[in-house]
């Protein structure tokens, strides 16, 4: 009988009772050897190699994210942070900086630390909690966080030449104690990727800048407006209805305002104002003071004529249109040379999805470098609050592979 | 830094119960010799994990005190050993 076949005189044998423990025992300390080989093999994995430690910064960066808040883990292992807030001066005018650094001097390995240029979308976002929360949870992780600003885009006013403010901060930044200057990124949300596009495009950066990552980004304004004005957007071939919210209707009627007669602005202003809700539609006597070009914008974007979107657009005047192409990322994109990351949501309430899609197929078409993350976790740029196990766990993936993407540059 | 101390002083402690199991503990060590390994894992790994705070940074040291624990349980007793035969020899 081989020892494979079960006996029914081996449990009335000594030596089986005593193989018996004896085997148990080996295969316990089989499982401790495996068990040490493993944290042997994950530990060095994690501490040794860039991807490893990119990854780990990512595991302790991705709850802070997703929480909005600042997990234990990260706050015990990571670095307290050190804040500065800068006016630099520049040809556009002053350029805002909000600085968030560790605050302890950097480990030898690797040298100089990452840095990212964050810059937020239109309005004076400095002071919100979730953009105050991911900056200083990253610099808890060892990245040097700039946001930038700029008077005009804390006005809610989106230009080409605001551009300059990013290549500003990158030259600033460049020499700032203790940062690789080959490892500094751009991260932008909203309309701000137009500002970082600019910047990015720049022949005194553009060969030095390591990653691009937008967040709820557009590319082509005037496709954004065409989205606008129909109240619906294409996707894959399907239309979808889509509604606007109001600060991307001040936006594009405050970006594109000095083309217009003081008469103009002021009503234009009146239809679209920074409130929570849609203001009420203008009176036909108020439109008819509009002058022709006015009222063709004005039906863009109030998009009370999808019918005649066309036609709304060969009403505008070509300094408008050149605005137009000028305030669209679309225009600079063959001049970059980092690869670009994109993340958008795709029930996105202020920049349609479709301007994701449009951003692939221009970068597709440029045989750029890119990839693009799409979530249904965040509102826009900031992530929603009460999100189901289901979604952290299929979006909480793509955004640890974006993260660890972008932080990779830097370990 | 004081809790992550007692972090790797912990996994040190694990570490050291699992060369214990894996019987890397050697013979001449004795009947008290598991208490050894215990000391022994615990000390490696918050060595490791300051080493790991100089050289990489205190997010990536308790990778470090972890892969570093369990390389000195593997291979500090047969060093000892090998030491200590060398001494009497």
């Amino acid at each position: 009988m081989d020892g494979h076949q079960p006996s029914l005189a081996q449990g009335n044998n000594p030596d089986a009772q005593a193989a018996r423990p004896r085997r148990t025992w080996k295969v316990g300390q089989r499982a401790a050897q495996a068990a040490l080989a493993f944290l042997l093999l994950a530990g060095g994995f994690l501490s040794l190699f860039p991807l490893g430690r990119a990854l780990t910064r990512s595991a302790l960066l991705l709850p802070a994210l997703l929480s909005a808040s600042a997990p234990a883990p990260l706050v015990v292992s990571g670095d307290s942070v050190r804040f500065k807030r800068l006016t630099l001066s520049s040809t556009i005018g002053p350029v805002f900086l909000d600085i968030y650094e560790p605050a302890t001097p950097p480990p030898p390995i690797p040298s100089g630390r990452e840095a990212i240029i964050d810059v937020p979308g239109a309005g004076d976002n400095r002071a919100v909690p979730q953009l105050v929360n991911l900056s200083q949870s990253l610099a808890r992780s060892g990245v040097v966080v700039v946001n930038v600003g700029t008077p005009r885009l804390f006005n809610y006013q989106v230009s080409a030449q605001d551009g300059e403010a990013v290549v500003r901060a990158f030259e600033f930044i460049e020499h700032w104690p203790d940062v690789n200057p080959q490892r500094i990124g751009v991260l932008a949300f909203s309309v701000g990727d137009l500002l970082a596009c600019v910047g990015a495009a720049d022949p005194r950066i553009r060969d030095q800048v390591a990653f691009l990552a937008f967040l709820g980004g557009y590319v082509d304004v005037t496709s954004l407006l065409d989205t606008v004005a129909r109240r619906s957007q294409d996707v894959n071939g399907q239309t979808q209805p889509w509604q606007p919210i109001p600060t991307d209707l001040y936006v594009l009627s405050r970006t594109v305002s000095s083309l217009f007669t003081p008469a103009d602005q002021k009503l234009l202003q009146k239809a679209f104002p920074l409130t929570v809700n849609l203001a009420p539609p203008l009176r036909t006597q108020q439109q008819a003071q509009l002058s022709p070009e006015a009222t063709a914008y004005y039906h863009l974007l109030e998009g009370d004529e999808p019918g005649s979107v066309d036609r709304n657009f060969a009403a505008l005047s070509p300094p408008l249109k050149a605005l137009l192409t000028q305030l669209s990322p679309l225009s600079v994109l063959g001049q970059i040379r980092a690869p670009i990351h994109l993340l958008h949501d795709r029930n996105d309430p202020s920049i349609p999805y479709t301007q994701a899609l449009e951003f692939v197929a221009a970068l597709a078409r440029l045989h750029h470098r890119y990839d693009l993350a799409t979530y249904s976790i965040f509102s826009h740029v900031q992530v929603e609050s009460n999100l189901d196990l289901e979604q952290v766990l299929s979006d909480g993936t793509r955004l640890f592979e974006v993260l660890t993407s972008i932080l990779l540059v830097g370990t | 830094m004081l809790i992550l101390s007692f972090l790797w002083v912990a996994l040190g402690l694990l570490i050291g119960a699992l060369a214990n199991a894996a019987k890397l503990r050697p013979a001449a060590w004795g009947r008290g010799g598991w208490l050894g390994m215990l000391g022994l894992g615990a000390l490696i790994a918050l060595s490791g994990g300051w080493l790991g705070t100089w050289v990489l940074g205190a997010l990536f040291a308790t990778a470090t005190a972890l892969w570093i624990a369990v390389l000195g349980v593997a291979l500090l007793p047969r060093l000892i050993t090998w030491c200590a035969r060398l001494l009497r020899a």
